[in-house]
């Protein structure tokens, strides 16, 4: 599957928002409405489908699901 | 019956040495230890802080749960000593200010937080050693393996006695400042002992909640102790579901926010999954029990939970009560109430608000007498809670008397404070927080001199809002950040002396 469908797939499991109206710009907690701990759990979700292992303060400053993908690209090609 | 920590950790050492105490993740490997081990650690370093000097002094711990934490509190409160833990995401600054309001003597550092050691050494005087909580050597502090080495083989110490001090725990308060609820030995071996639940030795437990919590001290490590569980360390939050797999948890404690993020998973799963298939991908397969405290919790959580097989029991406790004042039972339990009163928990009713007499009530407030003489009028504790108890002694919660905010994830959070720090700014006229939904909204009333003095625009007056509130977030963990901005047109509501209404905060025009 491509990597920004699996990605959205797994936001979709936080919000009401489906995976097809999603844009970059949207912010987690503001836009999609997640809470902390949805968050967390979304980067504890994110390491185990694509195997890779986040900085939790890194992964913390991330606030919009465009810089969230940046983040995953830049993991998966290390 | 038990007076003391130390009596408690004693019963349990003599009970089940050969079991497994404690479970903890290194990378993905899984490490273990035994109360025998765990208990000839613990009172290693209780000699050891003798041995360094330390006797009836207060003792920081900063950082998150980890083996080495419970050790070092479980050192300092089956001594002499008195615990005090911080929230090792609160910013360094407010740190600083709560180990020299608490009088700490020493702290226990995670490694995670060391660069705040050179701060501590400028800033709180009173801080005569500093410990990384390690077990591997630092090249730059020494580590609790020094303060082990110190007293190890020493004879065992005496235990602190019922009325001494065991612990201080901050909370948030409703005068913007954070107040350190000091606990007897007592109050908590009492608050242990008085809920009744009951599991066979062996049990696994996984542990969630913020290890600075009275919740989690007490009901996951003192009573899972107590009980001869295996309490197994979750590492990070974002690894809670997978962590549950790991260790495969029979009862777990969580705040509300928890069962609402697990449930949003369960929905979203596949339909066509079973859902003892799905409960078994999600909760390990073993859980069956989930205690939940610090908030509110929906009752719709508590069926949709029980479909997956997990029974969810409401209860209510605060840390000025060690912190559980009533609990649904496995075998009493009643939905949308939280639960019977505890045995040692005598509850009344007074205009609405629920009051607390018995043994876990706290000693008072750390260097605030006034605030101890009106929360503890009267000799009963009142919680500020407005609530009822039923026909069959079950206790409801209908509405808060204090200001405080109790976010879903069971952080109590102080409007005052944050608002005295917005309100800092000239183009904040009037300031209000307000939780809602999962986290905090601003509501805001410009200041008008300063707005038609830089004839500023509707938007621009929002964006200059926005800084403000950004500015705040990026100094603040992710809880206490604010997530929803409403600029007022009209200036808050005020009552007779002039004080803004709260309830009526949402109200414009």
């Amino acid at each position: 599957m491509d990597k920004a469908v699996e990605f959205k797939n797994i936001v979709a499991q936080y919000t009401e928002i489906a995976a097809e109206d999603m844009t970059d710009e949207m912010r987690f907690r503001e836009d999609l409405g997640f809470s902390s701990l949805d968050f967390m759990s979304f980067l504890g979700e994110l390491e185990d489908t694509f195997d890779v292992e986040l900085e939790q303060e890194d992964a913390l400053e991330v606030r919009t699901l465009g810089e969230a993908l940046e983040m995953l690209d830049r993991l998966t090609e290390e | 019956m038990m007076r003391t920590i130390g009596e408690l950790l004693d019963h349990a050492l003599e009970s089940y040495a050969d079991l497994p105490a404690v479970r903890w993740l290194k990378k993905k490997e899984v490490l273990e230890r035994s109360y025998r081990e765990l208990g000839e650690d613990i009172s290693a370093v209780r000699n050891g802080l003798a041995e360094e000097g330390f006797h009836r002094d207060h003792i920081a711990l900063i950082g998150t749960s980890s083996v080495e934490w419970v050790t070092a509190y479980f050192a300092v409160t089956t001594g002499e000593n008195v615990a005090v833990p911080l929230d090792a995401g609160l910013p360094a600054e407010d740190l600083l200010e709560l180990l020299n309001r608490a009088h700490a003597k020493a702290l226990f550092l995670s490694p995670k937080n060391k660069s705040l050691a050179e701060q501590v050494r400028v800033s709180c005087p009173g801080i005569q050693k500093i410990w990384l909580l390690s077990e591997e050597k630092d090249a730059d502090l020494e580590t609790i393996e020094a303060v082990k080495a110190a007293g190890a083989g020493k004879a065992n110490l005496f235990h602190g006695r019922p009325e001494d001090t065991a612990t201080i725990i901050y909370t948030s308060g409703t005068t913007g400042k954070n107040k350190g609820v000091m606990l007897t030995q007592e109050n908590i071996a009492q608050n242990v002992e008085s809920v009744q639940y009951e599991k066979e030795p062996g049990c696994v437990m996984m542990s969630v909640l913020p290890v600075h919590h009275a919740f989690c001290l007490v009901m996951d490590w003192m009573k899972g102790f107590s009980l001869g569980a295996v309490v197994c360390i979750n590492d990070s939050f974002m690894h809670m579901v997978r962590n549950m797999g790991i260790f495969k948890p029979e009862v777990m404690l969580m705040v509300p926010l928890m069962i609402e993020m697990i449930h949003k998973r369960l929905s979203a799963a596949d339909p066509a999954i079973p859902k003892n298939i799905l409960a078994e991908k999600v909760f390990g397969g073993n859980l069956k029990i989930i205690f939940t405290g610090g908030a509110h919790l929906d009752p719709y959580y508590i069926d949709q939970l029980a479909e997956y097989g997990v029974d969810v029991l409401e209860g209510y406790g605060m840390s000025e009560c060690s912190p559980v004042i009533s609990s649904n039972m496995p075998d009493h339990h009643k939905k949308g109430s939280i639960g019977r009163p505890v045995p040692n928990a005598e509850v009344r009713i007074e205009n609405g608000e629920i009051q607390v007499r018995g043994s876990s009530v706290m000693k008072g407030y750390l260097d605030m007498p006034k605030e101890t003489e009106e929360t503890l009028k009267d000799g009963w504790l009142h919680t500020g809670d407005k609530g009822y108890l039923d026909e069959d002694g079950f206790l409801f919660i209908n509405g808060r008397v204090k200001n405080l905010i109790i976010l879903s994830n069971g952080e109590n959070i102080s409007p005052e404070e944050i608002e005295n720090r917005l309100a800092l700014d000239p183009l904040v006229g009037e300031v209000v927080i307000t939780g809602e939904n999962n986290g905090l909204t601003a509501r805001i009333y410009p200041d008008q001199d300063l707005v038609q003095i830089k004839h500023l625009s509707g938007d621009a007056v929002r964006a200059g809002l926005q800084d403000v509130i950004d500015g705040f977030n990026k100094s603040q963990p992710s809880y206490r950040q604010i997530t929803g901005l409403v600029v007022r047109k009209n200036p808050f509501i005020r009552n007779a002396t002039g004080k803004i209404k709260r309830t009526e905060a949402e109200v414009d025009g």
